[in-house]
């Protein structure tokens, strides 16, 4: 037995409304337990001053993947300016939006996250991500599968196949490349442009299927709904960085016609057209509508000023995007009958008219939506900006000096189009626990993790409670990782790895033929090639699968 | 599997790890140790397959055979000591490039592949320009036109037209056209394209170059310099495809293969901007992608890397094995997929190898290794970098895998 008791410090535990309640927290064999249930030997923690959390869940952050391996291959200047420094625990790798996988669970970890989610995972690319997310130590991660533009469903739909049909799709797709949750990118659009098409609007035929965006999003609504996914849809949706964006990001919330919604990266879709330079903030409107539909959640992807990569499986935007590739290269991909990437390197400016828009817009959506619970902190990691200023994210929602300080920098067109100046609202110490814990495990339908009930795993970090919350955030006093001492005073003390979650839920077995005969057919090798075999994840040790309406 | 009257056993639907294209339709014969490959297989897998029911070799220190374990204290401390490491080869499953990544950073030295030269000729235009690529699947069901560019490809992956540009695909009518631009396509290949539209386009290696750049004008609405050879007809089959896919083999492409794919990446950026169109770059041979990708997400770089005092950086000049050896004084070489002789030079030599390696002269130390996808399971990587496959065992000969070979040495650097 191990266990470990964590004494005198203010338990911030909003799902068990506790506030600052100094307590102790005891963890016994990695999950806490009782204040007594312990009574041998135990490892005493002092807390004394500081603040006890839940372990940080991120639940958008691009870590794995083709992509970001192609961000690497653009982003050697990157790479080669920023290596990680020598040290026990090092991984001898480097870089910061396109951070390699031992120091993405460093840096993570010593910021006080235990859990990131990795967004768009290309079915065909998937034993790529597992073998990536396998050396990426400290974090439990797991994938949401990118789907809505592969060849094999848009068919499904435009015959008229069925929902049963496309539910038992859904179902073997996700047992097979052992992922968490559905995520669609740009529905429609990334196939649309495999045949030529630009631009994909929410009621436009796909030049082949002649299915529109819209009905493929409801039909995945439907799908995870009835398979009894915890995880709603992940909405990546048409139109990214358009201006005059927002309708269509209005017209989505209405399509989802009540049904739970996520919609990510908003910031990026809550463009006007209004102003001189046409391009204006859509964040009011937007928020006005996440608080109006209880059924939507969203993530922000705030936009920092810095150099960063963009990299997106939604190659139509990111082909439009290629002229402010900075610097000037960029790739593009299509994939597999699948999907897409496009991976497009990008500076954003504070002198911009429109990168400091992006940036007012995330902030103003950030303080706009009134319930913490449906809205998660997230740059997009790298898209935004690199997961590591997180920090400083926290303290300009918490700080409305801080946060007033760094507008007024901004040129004045931009301060005359943005409400921000005027959002007197500052995040509470409960509210980041929220947004960044609780809030983000309650959405992926986890029950012990962003809490610090009996029960709940051991990822437990305590800050010093310093009243810079950057520097507060930065780096933690202590993270414990399933009940183990992981960084002490901010340095990495430990090297343990996490868990890849999963779903399972069941399908007709009718479904394994009918895929058999299309990767025959079309996609040229065989669907027991692609299936991922359980001993595929982490050599067979450490995937959780989680139980969903329809389980096998 | 099936045991057939002879004895032993068949296994169906054995994945293919040597050339890239990953097919996964082979079968195998296993008796004892004997494997030999029957239908679906190319030649030139099939004899790399093959196996007698041979024992396998023992490791040897100094051409005397000795234990396992002695050899790998022989490697352990020759590694402790060493002032400059190379590591080559790196012909090893995802496994294995992971932990002689790990083993070098402990001891220090270069990390590179045998066949990445073909790899940095693409990189020289991805990595500082960008282009559009595309995989087997989008091409076998998109590619109305094919241009092949240079020497045929399938010299190298020998299923290439079967597997990746059927006679027909199903987003286009009719067959599929095949262009071959400064090459031709051999007896085999012929044998593969029946039914497809090919047309053949003579050019000079030394001027592909040039026959690129004037396609590039005139796609970019531009009139070429006077010349021999009219384009004008190719360029309209381009811009009139639904999707047009360019496909090359880098290593195969003469010293200005670099300037080649950049004018081929250039031609299908402007394609772009009306049509659609991507590139097939291919590279890939004994895992040469699942490398690159390991080096990239574990390092940060496309193999050619270096580690010095626990950081490591990149220089595809200097650490390229045979720019590397020339200075180092000791060098590993590491080859599971087939017996690929190790190159010469003044560094003693620990060779983590196929069992059938010859060597030009005795190394300092050798082990043995199983081939991943015969000997143990392991990950490989796709030629066209996006699909993992998943390679199974299939026989015990006793022998060990590059990834535990390379773990057990660095348990024991002094």
């Amino acid at each position: 037995m191990s266990a470990v008791r964590i004494t005198g410090g203010k338990v911030l535990d909003p799902c068990h409304g506790e506030v600052g309640v100094v307590r102790d927290v005891v963890i016994k064999d990695g999950r806490i337990a009782a204040a007594d249930a312990v009574d041998g030997p135990i490892e005493t923690i002092d807390a004394k001053g500081g603040v006890v959390m839940a372990g940080a869940i991120d639940i958008h952050s691009h870590i794995a993947g083709g992509k970001s391996n192609i961000s690497r291959l653009l982003m050697s200047e990157e790479q080669r300016a920023i290596r990680e420094p020598a040290g026990e625990f090092c991984g001898c790798g480097g870089g910061l939006s396109t951070m390699t996988a031992h120091a993405t669970g460093c840096r993570y970890a010593e910021m006080g996250y235990t859990a990131v989610f990795e967004p768009a995972v290309i079915a065909s690319n998937a034993r790529h991500m597992h073998a990536e997310m396998k050396d990426i130590p400290f974090l439990d991660t797991g994938g949401y599968l990118v789907l809505g533009n592969d060849d094999f469903l848009l068919d499904l739909i435009a015959s008229g196949a069925g929902q049963q049909a496309v539910n038992d799709y859904v179902a073997w797709m996700l047992a097979a490349t052992k992922t968490m949750a559905i995520k669609i990118v740009n529905p429609g659009g990334i196939n649309a442009f495999k045949f030529n098409a630009r631009f994909m609007q929410l009621d436009e035929k796909n030049p082949h299927y002649e299915i529109t965006p819209r009905t493929i999003l409801q039909t995945l609504i439907k799908a995870v709904t009835e398979l009894g996914l915890a995880h709603p849809i992940h909405l990546h949706g048409c139109n990214l960085g358009v201006p005059g964006n927002e309708q269509t990001t209005l017209d989505t919330v209405k399509a989802a016609e009540g049904m739970p919604l996520h919609m990510t990266h908003v910031q990026f879709h809550s463009y006007g057209t209004e102003g001189d330079r046409k391009f204006s903030s859509g964040a009011a409107k937007i928020a006005e509508a996440v608080n109006k539909n209880p059924n939507i959640s969203i993530d922000v992807g705030q936009v920092m000023f810095g150099q960063t990569v963009t990299a997106s499986a939604d190659l139509m935007s990111q082909h439009r995007n290629r002229g402010i590739a900075s610097p000037k290269r960029w790739i593009g991909m299509d994939m597999e009958m699948d999907a897409a990437c496009g991976i497009v390197p990008f500076a954003y400016k504070d002198k911009s008219f429109v990168n400091a828009l992006q940036w007012a817009i995330g902030l103003e959506l950030f303080l706009l939506v009134e319930d913490p619970w449906r809205i998660y902190l997230t740059t997009d990691h790298p898209n935004g900006a690199p997961f590591t200023t997180y920090p400083h994210l926290i303290r300009l929602l918490m700080d409305k000096d801080f946060r007033d300080e760094q507008f007024a920098k901004l040129p004045k067109s931009v301060r005359k189009h943005s409400i921000l100046g005027e959002l007197k609202r500052e995040y509470t110490l409960e509210e980041i626990a929220i947004v960044t814990r609780a809030a983000p495990a309650k959405i992926l339908g986890f029950t012990d993790r962003g809490h610090l009930g009996a029960g709940a795993v051991g990822d437990v970090v305590v800050y010093e409670d310093n009243a810079d919350r950057e520097a507060m955030f930065t780096t933690a006093r202590y993270v414990l990782k399933d009940g183990r001492v992981i960084v002490k005073d901010g340095a990495i003390v430990d090297l343990v790895y996490g868990r890849t979650h999963q779903v399972k839920p069941d399908y007709d077995k009718s479904m394994e033929a009918r895929l058999d005969r299309w990767f025959d057919e079309a996609v040229g090798y065989k669907a027991k090639t692609f299936k991922i075999a359980d001993h595929e994840i982490r050599d067979g040790q450490g995937a959780v699968v989680h139980a969903t309406a329809r389980s096998a | 599997m099936t045991e057939p009257l002879s004895g032993g056993s068949t296994h169906a639907d054995v994945v293919c790890p040597f050339c890239g294209l990953g097919c996964d339709d082979v079968s195998l014969t296993v008796q004892g140790a004997s494997v030999k490959a029957g239908e679906g297989v190319c030649g030139r897998a099939a004899a790399l397959f093959a196996r007698s029911d041979e024992p396998a070799p023992s490791p040897r220190v100094g051409g005397k055979d000795v234990s396992l374990e002695e050899a790998l204290r022989a490697a352990a401390d020759l590694l402790s000591s060493a002032r400059s490491a190379v590591y080559g080869g790196l012909g090893a499953d995802v496994d294995g490039v992971r932990a002689v990544i790990k083993l070098a950073s402990k001891t220090g030295g270069s990390v590179d592949h045998y066949a990445s030269p073909g790899m940095f000729r693409n990189l020289s235009t991805s990595q500082r320009k960008g282009w559009i690529a595309t995989t087997i699947a989008e091409t076998r069901n998109r590619a109305d036109v094919v241009l092949v560019i240079g020497p045929d490809p399938s010299k190298a992956f020998h299923q290439l037209y079967a597997k990746v540009t059927p006679k027909t695909g199903r987003f286009f009518e009719g067959p599929r056209k095949i262009v071959f631009l400064g090459g031709e396509p051999t007896e085999e290949a012929k044998a593969q394209l029946e039914g497809s539209s090919v047309e053949l386009i003579a050019v000079p290696a030394a001027e592909l170059v040039n026959a690129l750049a004037r396609l590039h004008t005139l796609l970019a609405g531009g009139k070429p310099p006077v010349g021999d050879l009219d384009l004008a007809p190719l360029a309209e089959t381009l811009k009139a495809a639904k999707y047009s896919v360019l496909i090359w083999s880098a290593s195969s492409l003469e010293a200005d293969g670099d300037l080649v794919v950049e004018r081929a990446a250039s031609v299908i950026d402007t394609l772009n901007v009306e049509g659609r169109a991507a590139c097939l770059p291919l590279s890939g041979k004994d895992n040469l992608t699942g490398a690159y990708h390991a080096s990239l997400w574990n390092i940060g770089f496309p193999l050619r890397i270096g580690f010095r005092d626990g950081v490591s950086d990149h220089d595809q000049q200097a650490y390229a094995t045979e720019n590397a050896l020339k200075h180092a004084d000791v060098a590993v070489w590491t080859s599971s997929f087939r017996p690929e002789q190790p190159p010469a030079s003044d560094a003693k030599l620990i060779a983590v190898a196929h069992p059938a390696t010859r060597f030009a002269s005795e190394p300092a130390v050798f082990i043995p290794v199983g081939q991943p996808g015969l000997d143990h399971g392991g990950l490989v990587f796709r030629a066209d970098s996006v699909v993992g496959l998943p390679l199974a065992k299939y026989r015990d000969a006793g022998l060990p895998s590059v990834a535990e070979i390379a773990k057990s040495i660095l348990e024991r650097l002094s």
